[in-house]
C-alpha cells in the first residue's frame, strides 16, 4: 500500500475496476473513455486476476454482457462515453428495476466541450432518468476511490450504479495510490428466478415501486455516509458567497480560492449528484444569502431541488446553459456573483499580433497518408454530383474535402443514404448517394441499416473505409481484426465481405484507395449497379490506418513550380497537411515536415505539377 | 510551477509532460495535469496543461502559467495569454520575423515575459535527419537552455533515458543535447 504512480484518470479508474475484484468488463471505444478498457487488460495481466476484458461490438452489447454477467453474483462493468450510453439506454431502463446478485457498475465518460463528440450531453440526467445512482468524481484518485464504493453500493441496494468523469478527469494526469486486488472468491451462480430477471409488465408493477424504495434509501446514505465525496469546506466568518460544486468544477474553484487567498466564501462539494442529498443541499442554501452552483454540463443538483429559484445556476442562465466550466469561466462568475470587477481585458496588442501574423487555431485533419482521404478523393471524382452521408470516426473529417454532406451518430450513413434514396425516389429521380463508414462503425451499427437497405430495395453505394482498426480513438481492436485485449486470448476475425454478401449484396468489391484511379471506377460501377438493380452495392477500400505505421512504398513527391497553376484544386478536394497553398508564391508545395511520401497526390493535380523526384522511388 | 505546453496533434507532446511528471515525482512533489486525447489529436491544435505542487485541479488558469514550451510558433503566440507576468516561453520557430512583431514585442514587455526561439525543424533537419518526432525532447533541451521550467538538464538527460523506449534512447538523448546547445553553446 502507499504506492504512488502518475497516472491518467481513466488508468486510475481502471486500476479501481481490477482492484475491486471486477471480473467480467465489456467496452465500445469512445473519447474520453477509450484508454479505460485496455487498462483493465493491461492491470489484469500484471496482477494475475482472471477478469474476462472484451471490447464489444457497440455500447448495447457490452451493456448487456456485463450486466447479465452480473446476475451470477459476480462483479462486473460496462464501459462508454456519453453517446454510447444513449446507444445502452434500452438495456439501462430495463436492467435499472432488475434486484441484481452481483455489483455493477456502467462507467459513462462526459464530454463538456464538446472536444471529441457529437453533443455535451451529461450522463447525470440518464442516470436520473432511469432512476440509478451516480458519483460524479472531481480527480483521477477520487474517481478510483468511488469505482470500490460504487460496487459496494451496488451490492447494498441490488442495482446498477454509475460513476460519471468528465473529459478533465478521464485525461487528467495525477499521482494516484495503488492498492491490492480485493479477491472476492466469488463463483458463477445464477439462480433462475423469472420474477428477477424477465422484465415482463407485471413483474414491472412489482419492481418499480422497489426502485423507488431503493433510490429513497440510497438518497439517505448519500446525506449520511458519504461524506468523503459530500462535505463543506467553510469560510471564516460570514460568508460572501456560497458555491455548490460538483466534478472538476470543485477543484478548479479550490485552486481559484487558494490562489486568490480568499477565506470568504463557503464550498458544498457534492460527489452524489444523483440521487441529491437535498436537505445536505437545503442547508447549505438555507445558510447562504447568495448561492452559485457549478456543475457539467446540466442543471443536475438544481433540477432536484424543490425550489431552485433564487440559486445562481444553470437552470436560470446565470452559468452558461452550455460549454464547459474552464477555469476562466468560473473565476468570472464567482466575481459576478460577489458583485466584483472582472479582471481587465489588457490582451490588445496580442490580438494585434496574432491578427497581423495571421495566427488561427489549426483545425484537426486526416493524418498525412491517410487512405481515407485519396477514398473521399476517388468518390467525389467518380460521381462529383452525388450526397454523400457519412459517418462517427476519422472520416468524419472528410468534411474539409468536402466529401462529407450529413452526419448524425454511428450507423446513420447507411440509414441517411436511405433516407435520401427514398425523398428523391419518390419524385422519380435518380440522385447518387455515396454512404461513407469505417470497419468498426460498420460492425458497431452499420450492419442494421444495410439489411434494413437490402431488404428494402434502396440504391445507393456504401463505401466502407477499412483501414484495419478504430482509429479515432486510438487505435482499438474490432471484429475486422480478430486481436483481444488480455494476453492470451485468441479472437477471430470476422470478414467484412462475407457479412456483407450473408445481409444480400450481389455488387461486393474491393479496392486498394491509394489507386485512386481504379477506385473511381469501382465507384461509377458500383452507382450503376446500384441504380440499375434496385439495391445497394458495396466498396470496401482497404488499407491500414497510417498510425498502425506499416511498412509501405516510399515516393518521394516535388510540385513543379513551371506547371502548378495555383488553382488550389489539391487543397480543396484533397486537403493533405503535407501539401498547403503558398499563399506568397500562389502555388502549392510540399511540407516535409508532414509529408509522410504516400505518393498519391501525384494522381491528383489535373495539371501534372505533383511528380515523383526521380531516383527516389523504392 | 505551472506549464503550459501546446503544439499540433502527432507531435509528441504528450510525452513531455511525462517527462516533467516524473521528475516531479521523484522529487516527491505532486502533479496534476490534463491531456488531449481524440479527435483533436488529429494534426489540429493541441494543449496539455501540467502543474507541480499542490494543486487540485488540472488546468491552468489563463494569466498565471510559469512556462510555456510551444512545438510551433503559432500555437504558441496564441497561447501567449496564458503567462502571468515575468514568466517564460519557449517557442519552436519556423518564422523568426514574427518574434519581431512590434505588437507581440510591446505585449512581452509590459508584463515582463522572456519569449525564446529555437530553429527546431531546421535542427533536426540538419542533425536527425528530418525526424521531427524527436521535437518534444529537443524542446526539453532547449527549456533548460533558457533556465526555465525549475529542472535542470541533467534531471531532463536522467528521465528521457528512463522514459525513451531502448532503441530510441540514443537518439533522443542527443535531441536533448541538440536543443540544449542551442543556447548553452557546445
Amino acid at each position: 500500500m502507499g504506492n504512488k504512480v502518475i497516472l491518467l484518470g481513466n488508468e486510475a479508474i481502471a486500476r479501481g475496476i481490477v482492484e475491486a475484484g471486477c471480473e467480467v468488463a465489456s467496452a465500445y471505444p469512445g473519447t474520453p473513455s477509450s484508454e479505460i478498457l485496455p487498462a483493465v487488460a493491461r492491470y489484469a495481466d500484471e496482477l494475475g486476476t482472471r477478469t474476462a476484458v472484451e471490447w464489444a461490438v457497440n455500447e448495447k452489447v457490452a451493456f448487456e454482457v456485463a450486466a447479465t454477467a452480473s446476475f451470477t453474483g459476480k462483479r462486473t462493468c460496462a464501459v462508454m462515453k456519453q453517446v454510447g450510453l444513449n446507444v445502452a439506454a434500452d438495456p439501462l431502463m430495463s436492467v435499472a428495476h432488475f434486484d441484481l446478485a452481483g455489483g455493477f457498475l456502467i462507467v459513462s465518460a462526459d464530454d463538456p466541450g464538446p472536444h471529441s463528440s457529437q453533443t455535451e450531453q451529461d450522463s447525470r440526467y440518464f442516470a436520473m432518468f432511469a432512476k440509478v445512482p451516480c458519483f460524479d468524481p472531481a480527480s483521477a484518485q477520487e474517481a478510483k476511490d468511488m469505482v470500490f464504493d460504487a460496487f459496494d453500493l451496488s451490492e447494498k441496494y441490488h442495482m446498477p450504479v454509475m460513476l460519471r468523469p468528465a473529459v478533465r478527469v478521464d485525461h487528467c494526469r495525477q499521482d494516484v495510490e495503488l492498492g491490492e486486488v480485493k479477491d472476492l472468491g466469488r463463483k458463477a451462480d445464477f439462480k433462475k428466478d423469472i420474477r428477477r430477471w424477465v422484465c415482463l409488465p407485471a413483474h414491472v408493477r412489482i419492481t418499480h415501486p422497489q426502485l423507488n424504495a431503493k433510490l429513497d434509501s440510497v438518497r439517505e446514505d448519500f446525506e449520511t455516509l458519504y461524506g468523503r465525496y459530500n462535505y463543506e469546506v467553510p469560510a471564516k466568518g460570514r460568508a460572501a458567497l456560497g458555491i455548490i460544486a460538483s466534478g472538476v468544477s470543485f477543484s478548479i474553484v479550490m485552486d481559484l480560492l487558494k490562489a486568490w487567498k480568499r477565506e470568504d466564501i463557503s464550498v458544498l462539494k457534492i460527489g452524489t449528484p444523483h440521487p441529491l442529498p437535498v436537505k445536505m443541499v437545503e442547508d447549505f442554501i438555507a445558510r447562504h444569502e447568495n448561492v452559485l452552483v457549478l456543475e457539467e454540463t446540466y442543471p443536475v443538483i438544481e433540477m432536484q431541488l424543490p425550489d431552485r429559484t433564487q440559486l445562481k445556476g444553470r437552470w436560470n442562465g446565470f452559468v452558461p446553459r452550455a460549454g464547459e466550466l474552464l477555469p476562466e469561466v468560473i473565476r468570472d462568475l464567482i466575481l459576478k456573483a460577489l458583485g466584483e470587477p472582472l479582471p481587465v481585458e489588457g490582451a490588445t496588442e496580442l490580438k494585434a499580433a496574432i491578427e497581423e501574423l495571421k495566427v488561427t487555431p489549426k483545425p484537426p485533419m486526416l493524418c498525412p497518408g491517410c487512405p481515407h482521404r485519396a477514398s473521399f478523393f476517388a468518390m467525389r471524382k467518380a460521381l462529383p454530383n452525388g450526397i454523400y452521408p457519412s459517418d462517427i470516426g476519422c472520416y468524419t473529417l472528410g468534411v474539409n474535402q468536402k466529401d462529407v454532406d450529413t452526419t448524425i451518430d454511428m450507423g446513420a450513413s447507411l440509414t441517411s443514404a436511405s433516407g435520401f434514396y427514398l425523398a428523391y425516389r419518390t419524385d422519380g429521380k435518380d440522385q447518387p448517394v455515396v454512404a461513407t463508414i469505417g470497419d468498426s462503425t460498420f460492425f458497431h451499427m452499420g450492419i442494421l441499416g444495410l439489411v434494413n437497405a437490402v431488404y428494402n430495395r434502396h440504391a445507393f453505394v456504401l463505401a466502407i473505409l477499412d483501414n484495419r482498426i478504430t482509429a479515432m480513438t486510438g487505435g482499438q481492436s474490432n471484429p475486422s481484426i480478430g486481436d483481444k485485449l488480455r494476453k492470451g486470448d485468441e479472437g477471430r476475425q470476422v470478414d467484412i465481405e462475407g457479412v456483407v454478401r450473408g445481409c444480400g449484396v450481389s455488387f461486393v468489391k474491393v479496392v486498394e484507395p491509394y489507386d485512386t484511379k481504379d477506385s473511381a471506377e469501382v465507384f461509377k460501377e458500383a452507382w450503376e449497379h446500384a441504380r440499375t438493380h434496385r439495391e445497394p452495392s458495396v466498396v470496401i477500400l482497404r488499407h491500414p490506418c497510417m498510425l498502425l505505421r506499416q511498412k509501405q512504398a516510399v515516393v518521394k513527391v516535388r510540385v513543379n513550380p513551371d506547371k502548378c497553376i495555383g488553382c488550389k484544386y489539391c487543397t480543396n478536394f484533397f486537403n493533405c497537411p503535407g501539401l498547403p497553398f503558398d499563399e506568397a508564391a500562389k502555388k502549392a508545395k510540399i511540407d516535409e515536415r508532414f509529408c509522410v511520401q504516400c505518393g498519391v497526390c501525384i494522381q491528383v493535380c489535373p495539371h501534372g505539377a505533383i511528380e515523383a523526384v526521380e531516383g527516389e522511388e523504392e | 510551477m505551472q506549464y503550459v505546453i501546446v503544439g499540433l496533434g502527432g507531435q509528441g507532446i504528450l510525452f513531455t509532460s511525462r517527462v516533467l511528471g516524473h521528475i516531479a515525482v521523484s522529487r516527491g512533489e505532486r502533479v496534476m495535469g490534463s491531456e488531449v486525447h481524440g479527435m483533436a489529436q488529429r494534426g489540429g491544435s493541441v494543449i496539455s496543461h501540467f502543474k507541480v505542487g499542490p494543486y487540485e485541479s488540472p488546468l491552468v488558469l489563463a494569466g498565471s502559467a510559469d512556462l510555456l514550451i510551444a512545438f510551433d510558433q503559432g500555437e504558441g503566440i496564441r497561447n501567449l495569454h496564458f503567462l502571468r507576468e515575468g514568466a517564460q516561453a519557449i517557442l519552436n520557430i519556423h518564422d523568426p520575423t514574427a518574434l519581431e512583431n512590434p505588437h507581440l514585442k510591446k505585449y512581452a514587455a509590459d508584463r515582463s515575459l522572456s519569449i525564446a526561439g529555437i530553429p527546431g525543424y531546421k535542427i533536426l533537419h540538419e542533425k536527425m535527419g528530418g525526424r521531427f518526432l524527436f521535437m518534444n525532447v529537443l524542446m526539453l533541451g532547449a527549456m533548460c537552455g533558457i533556465n526555465a521550467g525549475n529542472v535542470s538538464i541533467d534531471e531532463i538527460r536522467e528521465a528521457v533515458a528512463k522514459l525513451a523506449p531502448e532503441k530510441h534512447r540514443a537518439d533522443n538523448l542527443k535531441a536533448v543535447d541538440l536543443g540544449y546547445g542551442y543556447f548553452k553553446g557546445n
